[in-house]
């Protein structure tokens, strides 16, 4: 999205919450959000979400995808895949599609990944011959 | 039919040489139409009205980049208006975001008449093209369902359409103009050993469409484009494919 050279300008709707601000309230973003400032509320985005080290949510989290490496405190639901660095802390919830946790990475909630893990059923399966035909056939 | 909106600065007689180069390639790709030259005696808003009630269809401002912000915020008034600019300044930043050579060769994209719908950002009843910043400290952005603040006093707030002169840092970084959104953005700055503002981090980006301006204590002024048109608090949105402008294959969207 920020060219230095004059390259052509793209299209991709990224917000960058930087060191330097705090968001407060509702945030539903349309596009990629990466987060590197304070964070006070909800945040949701149909998207990628990257949580940078130095981030600070206090927030319950809802995304499509997510890179976090910084600090959650809030409950937080990824549709796909979740990667936490080692300097990742997370005191909340967490769902998500995939995981991926760097040694180091906090988590102090529950964790459901991959759905609801579904209980075997034991069903008897009964085969049934076909009739035998006869000479009267009915119309 | 054309009408060609003069600068008041091009009356001086320096640039008599090539705006005879001009009007005469004007002639020769049989675009060449009124010519109506500024002053204090005639100013943009009656030059335009009175170019679109004869019949314009194409206002071209010739001059600088403060020449073709005035001539394409007039021009937003008369919807079935198309813009052309050519660029008399070597420094022009609108020049190469649209694509356009400097003096007569502009002429030659004039003709190819490539034509593209821009968004225009809006502040209270003032149209903007390339960005808002504010004078004083103390100005927030409410969004629907939150608020952004900047956690140091030393950061600068804009908001950018294409956000071609808006930056405090000096950086020219230029956002997207058809993408049907605005963009509010906060510059962390710190003084240098040299006493010039310069990024101390990355800046914050939000892309959006509709926003409020409100200020702590005293009321902030707004400057479009440059020029004072509000103070806070105001509405700003967006309105997409407002404009339309004629562009070069060489563009920056």
């Amino acid at each position: 999205m920020f060219k230095d050279n004059p390259n052509k300008s793209g299209k991709n709707a990224e917000t960058i919450i930087g060191q330097s601000v705090k968001v407060e309230g509702d945030f539903i973003g349309e596009g990629d959000v990466i987060v590197e400032g304070i964070v006070v509320g909800n945040l949701r985005t149909k998207n990628h979400l990257t949580v940078g080290s130095e981030a600070k949510i206090q927030a319950e989290i809802g995304a499509q995808s997510a890179f976090v490496a910084g600090e959650i405190i809030g409950n937080v639901k990824i549709d796909d895949y979740l990667e936490l660095t080692a300097t990742a802390s997370i005191a909340g919830d967490v769902s998500a599609g995939l995981i991926s946790i760097e040694r180091g990475a906090k988590i102090n909630g529950k964790v459901n990944i991959g759905g609801e893990i579904m209980p075997k059923v034991n069903k008897k399966v009964v085969i049934k011959e076909p009739e035998e035909e006869t000479d009267n056939a009915q119309f | 039919m054309h009408w060609y909106v003069y600068e008041e600065s091009l009356n001086d007689k320096k640039f008599a040489t090539e705006l005879s180069k001009i009007e005469s390639r004007l002639a020769d790709l049989e675009i060449k139409g009124r010519i109506c030259r500024l002053s204090v005696l005639k100013n943009l808003s009656e030059a335009l009205r009175e170019a679109v009630s004869q019949g314009a269809e194409t206002i071209v401002a010739v001059g600088s980049d403060q020449c073709f912000l005035q001539t394409a915020v007039a021009a937003a008034a008369f919807p079935s208006v198309t813009v052309g600019f050519i660029p008399m300044d070597d420094n022009s930043l609108f020049a190469s975001a649209f694509g356009l050579p400097i003096g007569d060769k502009a002429c030659d994209v004039l003709a190819q008449r490539l034509v593209k719908k821009i968004d225009l950002g809006k502040v209270n009843q003032n149209y903007f093209v390339d960005a808002l910043s504010f004078s004083g400290e103390q100005v927030f952005l409410e969004f629907a369902g939150y608020q952004i603040s900047p956690a140091s006093s030393e950061a600068v707030l804009s908001v950018r359409n294409l956000g071609l002169t808006a930056f405090a840092s000096g950086a020219q970084k230029m956002a997207s103009p058809t993408d049907g959104k605005l963009e509010a953005v906060i510059e962390p700055l710190k003084k240098n050993w040299l006493g010039k503002m310069k990024l101390s981090g990355r800046p914050s980006v939000f892309p959006f469409r509709r926003a409020r301006i409100v200020s702590k204590g005293e009321p902030a002024s707004i400057l479009a484009d440059g020029r004072t048109v509000a103070k806070t608090p105001a509405e700003v949105t967006v309105e997409p494919e407002k404009l339309k402008v004629i562009v070069g294959p060489q563009r920056l969207f």
